[in-house]
């Protein structure tokens, strides 16, 4: 398999892997290598079946490493060499003699190595570009982005997304997994679309989420005659069909005004313009007799929000609504997202929705790698899930992930890698630092969630937390996403 | 009253409870103790209120003091006090109920003041229990209709690219799709030609490389099937299949649970949910048709979308039926005429829900 890759074949260093020896250059980086402890100790971790240790795995992996280093000397033929080496250097193990499933899970466990050594590689004591390189040429022989096992998948993506971090930021070009609409503009938007609907058949995020936040806003306003919501991210719209239907079929329900926050640039390859959404929902609504109008508001070109920007009327009940990590969403700046929900507080919002998935870790201690661990057990967690909800179909999920994991898996490490010990907590514990008080989710939502649930895989769970304003959906007790409720502290 | 052997099931499921031995109060034992108010305790506390003049002059310190109970804090009386003030009439009568029970039931006093307390809580879970089970059933039926407006929302949208989409083929498609031409330039379509394309043929294509080669139960069916000189079927199975399954196979997905099934069996156009069927395709009443007609699991169907509805078993079943199908269809195609497409549209839209009117709203 031919690869442009960057590797300059002379660098490498001596190496001494049990009896094998790679033609050698520079003498300084020898002693690196020779020194090159493994920073993961594994021996500590848990070994699979038909593997008498760790050892076994380690010596395999040193063993596929060395391998993609050929003794052939010529540059010319490095692509070459790399495509032979994967023929000749197949390691075989016990493995070949196990089921298909046991070989999995091998597999999959020695993926997990070698993107774990990757990510150490990369921001370890002993990091080194040239190791990632070479691990991650290593794992994308072994995995592929439409094939295989879930976690072969997602190791795909995983790979791409650190070869993109490794390469930098000019290294769109080499995108090759990660979406790329290649074709139209409408093409790409029909692939979107399509991934989206099968996203939403496949899995209860989406609709947990906008469900969830949908009745919050629904009890909040119950009494009002005019509603104005504020939408982060608005998105194809689909949140507020469903609201509109819940209004539209009160008595006198109350007239709907919903302001979309825009961005410049980045709507070509977003799923709608908000322009579109903006007819579209104000069809639906004509179309249900619903009372609508919507607005635009423009982010500054630092994607700041300005409350001033939006036009308000008079007694109007104003909701801010916040999803932010939907699988069909892009990665959103964090200074974005504050002054969004400063401006809830500014403005005196009724109530904050707000949608956020698990943040994970955070502290000095976890570091890059156990970040990057956490991003993939959660991934892996999105997959499996995905799964269950179409079990035969992988090209539908193969299509939802290279429309939309992918992405948001390039940027959620690229986010991660670039903020470092900065991460923060998650978005709700920052409401709390800012003043926000948390609004109980009624039983009514809860019960609504738990029924939605029931309609999908026995797998999603459902907690409430973080004293009863939060609705946390997970899956086989691996936390995916949390919808909460806030009002701004003014409110009392 | 209650009969001794229901209050000792209750017992069983009631939680922990003990009692003070200094100040004589009930707390629960479980891990946030709770205070119960006994009848006894209750009655103190009515005096106490009245004592200081009313619910409405009475103050949780005052209460307190007057009442003079070790271990009573501000809090319970708090929150008593508020029940109180709210539920003054039937409190009443419910504390006069609670008496009676109490008093018949002092004779076994071995369990404690807790089997008044038992009486009163049974009253208060059972019209806890009616209250949600009720608002469970409103919960579901909004939820139904909810799911329904995002389907259809969404499959708006999609029609809408669709459209937009054989537009755009329309005009940049030369090669291969002379029939394709023909066939959009058209409208009441020209059922003899051996091409009557659905418009979105092209972009079916493109989506079938788009998911990349992999499944091959797909691949067979494509290459079977795809490029049959009597492919008219095929195209409409592609837009069928999709119309069909995407409803047919979601409404297991939505539907399971019995409660929740709103619309009959039978119901082959399933509700909104979105179909990938284009808006304006004269095709999509044909399918219309052709599902009606058709017997239940005969989908007919070999697209990339509906693959992604089926189960694998039933990937055999299809190549079977396709044979049979494609002789009906042809058939069905000649003869619908242009009327018919009203007619067979009007029951659909009146299945979808109530709130959007017949015809396509958008």
């Amino acid at each position: 398999m031919a690869m442009p890759m960057p590797i300059d074949m002379y660098a490498i260093p001596e190496l001494h892997f049990s009896d094998y020896t790679a033609a050698t250059s520079s003498d300084e980086d020898c002693n690196y290598w020779n020194h090159w402890s493994p920073v993961v100790n594994w021996d500590s971790l848990t070994c699979g079946p038909g593997h008498e240790g760790f050892h076994d795995l380690m010596e395999t992996m040193m063993e596929d490493a060395a391998g993609v280093m050929s003794p052939q000397t010529d540059p010319s033929v490095e692509e070459e060499g790399c495509s032979n080496s994967a023929t000749t250097t197949e390691v075989t193990t016990a493995d070949d003699e196990v089921d298909d499933s046991l070989e999995d899970f091998n597999k999959g466990l020695r993926l997990v190595h070698l993107l774990m050594a990757a990510a150490e590689a990369l921001t370890g004591a002993n990091n080194s570009r040239d190791l990632v390189m070479v691990i991650l040429v290593r794992l994308k022989e072994l995995v592929s982005p439409t094939h295989g096992t879930n976690m072969e998948r997602l190791a795909a993506y995983f790979t791409d997304a650190l070869r993109v971090i490794v390469e930098g930021a000019h290294s769109t070009k080499h995108l090759n997994w990660i979406a790329n609409s290649g074709g139209n503009d409408n093409r790409h938007q029909i692939d979107m679309l399509t991934a989206f609907q099968l996203l939403q058949d496949m899995s209860p995020h989406v609709k947990f989420a906008h469900f969830t936040a949908n009745q919050a806003i629904l009890e909040s306003v119950a009494h009002d005659r005019r509603v104005h919501i504020v939408d982060y991210d608005i998105m194809e719209g689909t949140q507020w069909a469903s609201l509109m239907q819940a209004l539209a079929s009160r008595k006198d329900g109350p007239h709907i005004r919903i302001t979309a926050i825009s961005r410049t640039g980045s709507a070509r390859r977003s799923i709608a313009t908000v322009q579109e959404t903006g007819r579209r929902l104000t069809a639906f609504a004509a179309s249900i007799g619903q009372p609508f109008s919507f607005h635009q508001c423009r982010l500054d070109s630092d994607e700041t929000f300005r409350p001033s920007a939006l036009k308000l009327a008079r007694g109007e009940a104003v909701v801010f609504n916040c999803m932010l990590h939907l699988p069909h969403q892009s990665y959103r700046a964090g200074e974005s997202v504050e002054s969004f929900l400063r401006g809830a507080a500014e403005l005196k919002a009724r109530v904050v929705t707000l949608v956020e998935e698990d943040a994970g870790p955070t502290g000095k201690e976890v570091g890059f790698v156990g970040r990057f661990m956490d991003r993939l057990h959660h991934y892996s967690a999105v997959y499996d899930s995905m799964e269950a909800g179409f079990p035969m179909q992988g090209r539908a999920r193969a299509l939802v992930e290279r429309v939309f994991l992918g992405p948001r898996i390039a940027a959620s490490l690229a986010r991660i890698y670039r903020m470092g010990e900065s991460e923060s907590g998650s978005w709700g514990e920052w409401l709390v630092e800012e003043g926000f008080r948390g609004v109980d989710i009624s039983f009514a939502n809860h019960c609504q969630a738990k029924l939605l649930l029931g309609l999908f895989n026995d797998g999603y769970g459902l907690e409430e937390m973080g004293c009863k304003n939060k609705l946390v959906l997970s899956w086989k007790s691996r936390r995916l996403l949390s919808a909460s409720v806030w009002t701004p502290f003014v409110n009392s | 009253m209650f009969p001794p052997k229901k209050a000792s099931s209750m017992n069983s499921q009631e939680r922990g409870v003990c009692v003070q031995p200094d100040s004589g109060l009930v707390l629960t034992t479980d891990p946030k103790p709770r205070l119960r108010w006994t009848v006894e305790l209750h009655e103190r506390f009515v005096d106490a209120v009245a004592q200081l003049g009313g619910p409405d002059k009475a103050t949780p310190k005052t209460i307190m003091r007057v009442m003079g109970v070790n271990g009573l804090t501000l809090y319970h009386l708090k929150s008593h006090l508020q029940k109180f003030r709210l539920g003054k009439q039937p409190h009443k009568d419910f504390n006069d109920h609670s008496i009676k029970n109490a008093s018949a039931l002092e004779l076994q006093r071995n369990s404690a003041s807790s089997s008044a307390m038992i009486g009163r809580n049974m009253n208060e879970m059972q019209m806890e229990v009616q209250r949600r089970l009720h608002e469970q059933l409103e919960v579901q039926k909004h939820l139904q209709l909810r799911i329904e407006a995002q389907g259809k929302y969404m499959q708006s949208i999609l029609e809408k690219a669709y459209q937009t989409l054989a537009g755009e083929n329309l005009k940049n498609n030369i090669n291969g799709s002379h029939h394709l031409h023909q066939a959009n330039m058209t409208p009441p379509q020209d059922f003899t030609s051996s091409f009557p394309l659905n418009p979105n043929f092209a972009s079916f294509q493109d989506q079938l490389n788009v998911y990349g080669g992999g499944d091959d139960q797909l691949d067979h069916h494509l290459h079977h099937h795809q490029f049959m000189p009597n492919s008219s079927n095929n195209t409409e199975n592609l837009c069928v299949g999709m119309n069909n399954n995407s409803n047919k196979n979601k409404r297991p997905l939505f539907w399971n649970n019995e409660d929740l099934r709103l619309h009959h069996h039978d119901d082959h156009l399933g509700t909104a949910s979105s179909s990938l069927c284009l808006d304006t395709d004269p095709f999509k009443d044909v399918s219309l048709d052709r599902i009606t007609s058709s017997s239940e699991n005969n989908y007919i169907n070999i697209d990339p979308i509906s693959d992604m509805y089926d189960t694998k078993p039933l990937l055999h079943h299809q190549e079977d039926i396709l044979g049979d199908a494609s002789a009906t269809d042809n058939k069905k195609l000649f003869e619908r005429p242009s009327p018919k497409r009203a007619h067979s549209l009007q029951p659909a839209d009146q299945r979808m829900s109530p709130m959007i009117s017949t015809g396509t709203p958008f």
